[in-house]
């Protein structure tokens, strides 16, 4: 009952709760995992807590009681839960990354305090944008992020993780839209005055349908 | 004191080991060595993995070679060899088969 | 008052059969009297600027943290105001934009820090059994350039000049380009001005610990406060360097165009990155560890029980204090490393919570096997237990890279780090100032108030930053102004805002309890919580000598109260009108020598204010005075130098019948010299930063190689074999000065040492003429920052020859006596070696282009 005003609390444009992308919904997945495991471990340190407040000890041997505390719970706990959880993290970042294959690309221009893009237009060509990327769904494509200024950061929440845009470095970032739609996406690294306006959209067409107008954002649309 | 530093050895061999990878890893990258072919793996790996092995071997000395006692001494040696091993092959395993460069 | 029942510390008994007699009982009263006329400050308000007693400092340091912490209390009051509504119109963004990035850097580096460093200071030597810290004027020195830096970097919030660049200082938005005000040198300078108070700590307390313990404590038996402040100024001494660097670099970069970050010319905005984090995750433990360090004092006594794992926890100390530089990278995951490099960070992230995790089940393993008293301190534990153990768990979730990529500068990570800063600092912290209040004022608590301020904060903290995690999560960005188009965030952070009210409502209240106690408090008797460590062997409050005789192995815990009081101890009374304290042997704890301590004195403050002068010209850009401010500061420091040495020799004094122990004008460990051995430890870590900024920008930034240079020629090379000789001559005769200093012509080293060491320097000179251009290129700037570190330590060195030179002619070298020789033969050698390094790594550049 309670489950669903929680689960649309968990809405929004900018949600990484509510995924669009695999990505997103790897590390969504991920991220409820994690909140179960780290849920029942805070329950069971904050039992154990209580139950020490309350106990009146009647002075066991302590030798054993090292070996419980320190080795059970301190490293052998620790290190099993962690070795599992850091395998999963590793296996899911091997398969999120881009690499050097034929994925198309697309290319993410920050400046203070707008976003450029290029995308393949009409028959290929390189179109250029202003504050929208537009992209083919169900297909994944890789961002190339540069700033001509300060460090920014391309991050559409629904799609996947950020990826900085730093002066002088060219940083390669897959993500993918599963269905059609409009994404919100912004600008997540501090960069100055606009930082808190400095957004895009991504507007994900559907390949099988025609091409959109590669219109740039309205202005004023913040 | 002597026995302090005995205990500081191998936490200090994980961070000269640490380091050491992860400097060879950046500079690798940049320099092109995953284009040299080292037999079954570029040369980019074969120098980490070398690296690492041998890390791991000089850790595994100072497990072996910890002097025999008693006391709160001696315990934090034992604590400090082992801590420099687990440190050393937890934090550095993924240069076993994590992708290099991307 | 007798002592109360005594707590089992057969674990922790420190070896009674070392053979040191008592001394004969004498009258308290007396003996209180003699040693107060010596140890106490001057009265009304010379005392505030001569004291250099470590009570005094240490409180002193705790006190003004406070008021800054209520600063930085109130900038998040107007930040929580601004975010509570989606269109927040309270400030605007340039203010905003002050706002948090003063918030950050005022509770990191204003507050948490000098908190810790009060603590330490004013705690360490009542712990440890001894009258002060190794170095009064220093401990003072340390608090004026804290204070004098601190009063700076808040001033600029009122003039609106504040930092504004995020309290990371990311260039290039803090580059001259993008920052043109003096907005970033505010932070750059202002900073590093107080970080000389935090490295002139870190040596003190690792001197301190090592050396100005009880005698025969040997380390394995110390109590495990003295192994946190030991790993916290260790890592102080190796985390602190890389952050002064990249100031220095940057604020050079900002003045006179030297590109290290400058992507057009070779820099790269991530050697900032790295050499700011290189710092930053170490400073997460070093504020983390004296926390811990008093939840390990506390929670035995307050469970009547000993430790569980003492052992285990010096362990778990030395794993965090290696691994917490392994992890610096885990705040740039996004930058565009790869996957594999992330993967040791995130791998060495994940580890380091198993040492924190040993930790905490020891102390609840401990909890478990005593009998807990809820006492308010434990109240604050608790609050502890709660909080950081989440802030720990959220932050295994931020070590898993894809999570971090989403989760990643939003307020998820403001939530966390606020979980992990409040749980693993305030809430110790909180407690440890409940615990020791009765030591520090002498007075018992008003009932009722500690307790509701308790839960003001706990209950504030909670609600204000619980939901925080979910606002991360929807999406919600760290350091914007307003969000109109998100509706969403606005509950949150509405609610966020009303419980951040609560929560300082709280702060408020324990400050007011605070007060009332230190007022109105009743007198507390001795040693309320029971506790055995040293620091309650000593009347309420603690007097200005501590002891007035000193602990040794027949008075191993706070049941000695009486026998010490009464001169029982070692070393009684201040029969020689000194300050003095016992000398040991690191390891062992064997008396060794007795120091003679610094008595008040005005020249720290005149120091601070001179090196003051120096910031001061640099912040208004009057960059041809501020030479003038290195001078000032060089001519106060060289009195520094005048009052260390004595010409003639002192008798042995007997410090316990059979115990006679020489002062240490006569003998060569010194205390002086054990801290320019760590001084050198920082100082190598600075080098070696700026070794890898080289690496680092040679192999990874674009805009290399370097335009062709114009020093690859024979006539650079001779002039700097010539001064790498003349350093090396230097050595030799450093070290002849120390060995035939008793022979006919000694003083001739001393003078040839001084001559050889100032061609030296003059050669660096020609050097520095004959050096590319820096503002052409990074390497051509990096080539004269190693000129640079060169030319500085050369200063140095000449300073200590000319020291040492007017030693050996006033007398002050003799049979026993060294004058300033072995620290001067440590510089002579440390200038040599780093000189050496960078004539080769300049030499490959050379070869290699």
């Amino acid at each position: 009952m309670l489950a669903v005003p929680l689960l649309a609390a968990c809405e929004g444009p900018l949600s990484t709760l509510t995924p669009a992308g695999p990505a997103a919904v790897e590390i969504a997945r991920l991220w409820w995992a994690m909140l179960i495991g780290s849920g029942l471990i805070t329950l069971l340190v904050m039992a154990m807590l209580w139950r020490a407040l309350r106990r009146q000890s009647q002075g066991r041997p302590r030798l054993a009681a090292e070996r419980r505390w320190i080795f059970g719970w301190g490293l052998g706990f620790s290190l099993a839960v962690l070795t599992v959880l850091l395998g999963f993290g590793i296996w899911i970042g091997e398969r999120m990354i881009a690499r050097d294959d034929d994925t198309p690309l697309v290319e993410a221009h920050a400046g203070q305090w707008a976003w450029e893009f290029v995308q393949p237009g009409p028959g290929g060509q390189p179109v250029t944008t202003q504050g929208v990327l537009y992209v083919p769904a169900g297909r994944p494509f890789d961002v190339a992020i540069t700033s001509s200024d300060v460090i920014h950061s391309f991050w559409v929440p629904r799609l996947g993780g950020k990826m900085d845009a730093i002066p002088g470095h060219r940083n390669v970032h897959r993500l993918m839209a599963a269905a059609p739609g409009t994404y919100e996406g912004l600008c997540a690294e501090f960069c100055g005055l606009g930082h808190s306006f400095m957004n895009f959209e991504v507007v994900a067409y559907d390949p099988a349908g025609p091409l959109p107008d590669f219109a740039d954002a309205e202005e004023g649309r913040e | 004191m002597t026995w302090l530093a005995r205990a500081l050895a191998g936490p200090m061999l994980w961070g000269a080991l640490f380091s050491a990878v992860y400097a060879l890893h950046g500079a690798g990258c940049n320099l092109g060595w995953t284009q040299v072919s080292l037999g079954p793996v570029d040369l980019h790996r074969g120098a980490m993995w070398a690296v690492w092995a041998a890390g791991l071997a000089v850790h595994v000395l100072l497990v072996v070679t910890m002097p025999a006692g008693q006391g709160r001494a001696r315990r934090i040696i034992v604590a400090g060899s082992l801590i420099g091993l687990v440190a050393s092959a937890f934090t550095l395993f993924p240069v076993i088969a994590t992708s290099t460069c991307f | 008052m007798t002592k109360g029942p005594r707590i089992d510390t057969r674990n922790d008994a420190i070896d009674t059969d070392a053979g040191i007699a008592a001394n004969p009982p004498r009258r308290a009263l007396p003996l209180h009297r003699e040693l107060d006329e010596v140890w106490r400050d001057l009265p009304g308000w010379r005392g505030f600027f001569t004291s250099v007693n470590h009570g005094t400092i240490g409180k002193r340091f705790m006190a003004t943290a406070f008021v800054f912490f209520a600063i930085g209390g109130v900038l998040a009051m107007m930040i929580r105001a601004q975010l509570a509504t989606r269109d927040g119109a309270f400030l605007d963004t340039e203010l905003y934009n002050q706002i948090f990035t003063m918030h950050g850097s005022i509770m990191m580096f204003l507050f948490a820090i000098p908190l810790l460093e009060g603590l330490a200071l004013w705690l360490l030597p009542k712990i440890l059994g001894a009258r002060d810290m190794a170095y009064p004027r220093l401990s003072a020195l340390g608090y004026f350039c804290y204070l004098f830096g601190g009063i700076v970097i808040v001033l600029s919030l009122l003039f609106g000049v504040a930092p504004n660049g995020g309290w990371f200082m990311y260039v290039p938005l803090t580059s001259k380009t993008y920052t043109p005000g003096i907005n970033a040198d505010v932070w750059l300078l202002g900073v590093t001005f107080v970080e000389i108070s935090a490295m002139a700590a870190a040596i003190e307390i690792t001197v301190t610990i090592l050396r100005c313990r009880a005698a025969h404590m040997p380390l394995t038996r110390m109590p495990l406060m003295g192994w946190y402040l030991l790993g916290t100024a260790v890592m102080m001494l190796v985390g602190f360097p890389p952050l002064i660097l990249g100031s220095i670099l940057l604020e050079v970069e900002r003045a006179f165009d030297w590109p290290f970050f400058d992507v057009a010319r070779g820099g790269s905005p991530l050697l900032w990155q790295h050499l700011f984090w290189l710092f930053g995750h170490p400073e997460v433990y070093i504020i983390f560890l004296p926390a811990a360090g008093a939840l390990s004092t506390i929670i035995p006594i307050l469970s009547r029980t000993t430790i569980l794992g003492y052992g285990a926890l010096v362990a778990a100390v030395i794993g965090l204090v290696f691994l917490s530089f392994g992890l610096w990278v885990h705040h740039m995951f996004t930058v565009g490393i790869p996957h594999m490099a992330l993967s040791f960070f995130s791998a060495a992230s994940a580890l380091v919570a198993v040492p924190t995790a040993v930790q905490i089940f020891a102390w609840i393993g401990t909890m478990w096997e005593g009998r807990v008293q809820f006492r308010l301190p434990m109240l604050y534990i608790i609050g502890f237990f709660a909080t950081f153990v989440m802030g720990g768990l959220t932050g295994v979730m931020l070590a898993m890279v894809p999570f971090n990529w989403q989760a990643h500068d939003t307020h998820f990570v403001v939530a966390h780090l606020h979980y992990v800063l409040v749980g693993g600092f305030v809430f110790p912290m909180l407690a440890a100032i409940a615990y020791w209040m009765p030591l520090i004022c002498g007075r018992w608590r008003v009932r009722g108030l500690g307790e509701a301020a308790f839960w003001l904060i706990f209950i504030g903290f909670h609600g204000t930053f619980f939901i925080m995690h979910l606002t991360g999560l929807l999406g919600m960005r760290r350091r914007i102004a307003v969000y109109p188009e998100n509706a969403e965030f606005e509950w949150l952070n509405l609610v966020s805002s009303g419980f951040g009210m609560i929560q300082a409502a709280g702060f408020a209240l324990f400050a007011f309890d605070v007060i009332m106690q230190w007022m109105f408090g009743r007198r507390s008797w001795r040693n309320p919580w029971q506790a055995p460590t040293l620091e309650w062997a000593m009347p309420l409050p603690a007097p200005s000598y501590n002891f007035a005789s000193l602990p040794g192995p027949r008075q191993p815990d706070a049941g000695a109260l009486l026998p010490l009081a009464r001169g029982e101890g070692l070393l009684a009374g201040a029969p020689r009108g000194w300050r003095e304290t016992l000398v040991v042997e690191p390891g062992s704890g064997r008396p060794q020598h007795i120091a003679v301590l610094a008595t008040n004195t005005a020249l720290p403050v005149a120091t601070a204010g001179a090196i003051g002068s120096f910031f001061a010209m640099m912040l208004a850009g009057l960059y041809w005075l501020a030479p003038l401010g290195i001078v000032a500061t060089l001519v106060v420091v060289w009195r520094w130098g005048a009052i260390m040495g004595t010409d003639r020799d002192h008798p042995l004094v007997e410090v316990a019948p059979g115990l006679s122990l020489p002062l240490h004008w006569q003998v060569r460990q010194t205390l002086g010299l054990t801290g320019t051995m760590v001084l050198l430890v920082a100082d190598a870590t600075l080098y070696g930063s700026l070794l890898f900024g080289v690496g680092f920008l040679t192999v990874v930034a674009p805009g290399w190689p370097a335009p062709e240079s114009g020093i690859g020629t024979w006539w650079m090379l001779l002039p700097a074999l010539a001064a790498l000789a003349l350093m090396a001559a230097g050595v030799v005769a450093a070290r002849l000065a120390e060995t035939r200093r008793t022979r006919a012509g000694g003083r001739l080293w001393t003078r040839l040492g001084l001559a050889c060491s100032a061609l030296a320097l003059a050669l660096l000179g020609v050097l520095g003429w004959g050096l590319d251009d820096p503002t052409r290129h990074a390497r051509d700037a990096l080539r004269g920052a190693v000129l640079g570190f060169a030319v500085v330590h050369g200063v140095i060195a000449v300073m200590l020859a000319l020291r040492a030179d007017v030693d050996a002619r006033q007398g002050r070298i003799g049979a026993d006596r060294r004058g300033a020789v072995p620290a001067w033969q440590l510089l002579q050698t440390f200038w040599l070696g780093t000189s050496a390094a960078s004539v080769a790594v300049v030499a490959a550049q050379e070869v290699l282009a």
